[in-house]
């Protein structure tokens, strides 16, 4: 089983596809990572599996790579009962948190704005090129360069969660730019693609980022680094803070106009 | 059937006198002096852009590696919520260090014991009031110095 442990999951999928969907039933999305380099070991710290879920998990693993075999399984790792599974964030990820809901409210009201777009209508292009916007200022510069220029900074840049967190991060702008070409040759079909695709890089990327990302990173950090954390997003919201106001007004302002505000994700 | 106030109660927990523990001494991790709250300046050089632990009186005696867990490369103020006078005193204290002494964050200990959850709400409370804002960590630590709960408050 060491030997499995320190191979990178891909590899474990390819030649054992069971894996995968056993994986998945510990809400472990390996599969559908582009990147996959993470090593067995590695996936199930980052996770904080309970102990008693790590146990199951490695003897399901064991059971399909080495069928019929009797395996000697790692030990679970020992943790406090009430860190697994429990995600409460120190404030530097809470801000992240909370920058992430404005985002989902954008990308859930998103359908109904391309449901209704029509590329002709000069209206229609304007608010498709506000919505633009709002990604490229408020999602990307303002919010994904704290976690690129600050926090990821924090840890080592080899780190393959990290790696898979940059390449998402390239997939939705690569779609930004496709949608903003398609937008300027009031090309309806590719602008509405380009931002279907956007959101379904940034729902499944917020959710790694909120429910496995930032506690993994809140349970490596020191105290020393929170307070530094918290201190350096604070003189980043200070610069961005009239634009911050506008580009959440915005949000408000498609909801109010396409949508109910969804609830579950204020 | 137990009464009265939790803090107060008399209890004994019985301890194997040849119990295992690390051979030679363990060392100071405090690197200040004074540390009692009325005592300490929020301008002394010891405070400055620090890491600071608020500890009820209790908690270093309870917890038996309270140096090493959580005073190392710490500033370090002590004080007893529920003896302890002048208290409007203790919360422009420790407004002071959020906002002249720049600390970089402050870390609650606190005992189990519900009177000790006022230290907490001090702290708390001068954060709300200050104009600097700073994590601030909450840790609640049993009567055997086992460490029940950690989290940070908002900031």
């Amino acid at each position: 089983m060491e030997k499995y442990l320190r191979t990178p999951i891909k590899e474990i999928i390819g030649k054992y596809p069971p894996v995968g969907a056993l994986l998945e039933e510990y809400r472990i999305g390996c599969v559908p990572c582009s990147v996959g380099s993470c090593l067995l070991a590695d996936i199930v710290e980052i996770h904080n599996l309970s102990p008693e879920d790590e146990g199951a998990l490695m003897a399901g693993i064991a059971g399909i790579v080495s069928p019929g075999q009797v395996v000697a399984l790692p030990e679970p790792r020992k943790r406090s009962p009430e860190s697994t599974r429990k995600i409460s964030y120190s404030p530097p990820m809470t801000a992240l948190v909370e920058e992430h809901k404005y985002i989902k409210r954008f990308l859930a009201v998103l359908p109904a704005v391309l449901d209704r777009f029509d590329a002709r209508s000069e209206a229609d292009r304007a608010l498709v090129r506000d919505g633009l916007d709002f990604v490229r200022s408020y999602a990307d510069r303002f919010h994904h360069a704290k976690e690129e220029d600050i926090l990821f900074a924090c840890f080592d840049p080899g780190l393959d969660i990290l790696k898979a967190m940059h390449e998402d991060h390239e997939r939705g702008r690569a779609h930004v730019r496709a949608a903003g070409e398609a937008l300027a040759r009031c090309d309806g079909e590719g602008v509405a693609a380009n931002l279907h695709g956007y959101a379904g890089v940034l729902e499944e990327h917020i959710r790694k980022e909120d429910e496995i990302l930032y506690p993994w990173m809140d349970r490596n950090l020191s105290t020393r680094q929170v307070g530094e954390l918290f201190a350096r997003f604070r003189a980043v919201d200070e610069r961005f803070a009239e634009d911050r106001k506008k580009y959440e007004s915005f949000v408000e302002r498609l909801e109010d106009a396409y949508a109910e505000p969804i609830s579950e994700v204020k | 059937m137990m009464s009265g106030c939790p803090g107060s109660r008399t209890m004994t927990f019985a301890k194997e006198d040849d119990a295992q523990v690390p051979a030679g001494k363990v060392p100071s991790q405090l690197r200040q002096w004074p540390i009692q709250l009325h005592l300490v300046s929020p301008s002394a050089p010891y405070f400055q852009g620090a890491d600071v632990v608020l500890a009820a009186d209790c908690v270093p005696f309870a917890m038996g590696d309270f140096h090493n867990t959580y005073l190392k490369g710490k500033g370090l103020a002590i004080a007893c919520p529920k003896l302890d006078g002048g208290q409007e005193i203790y919360l422009e204290k420790i407004r002071g260090l959020f906002e002249d002494a720049k600390i970089n964050t402050l870390t609650v200990v606190i005992m189990q014991v519900p009177c000790c959850r006022g230290l907490a709400s001090l702290a708390l409370q001068a954060l709300k009031e200050s104009s600097r804002k700073v994590p601030v960590k909450s840790v609640i630590v049993s009567l055997q110095g086992e460490v029940l709960q950690e989290d940070w408050a908002a900031a």
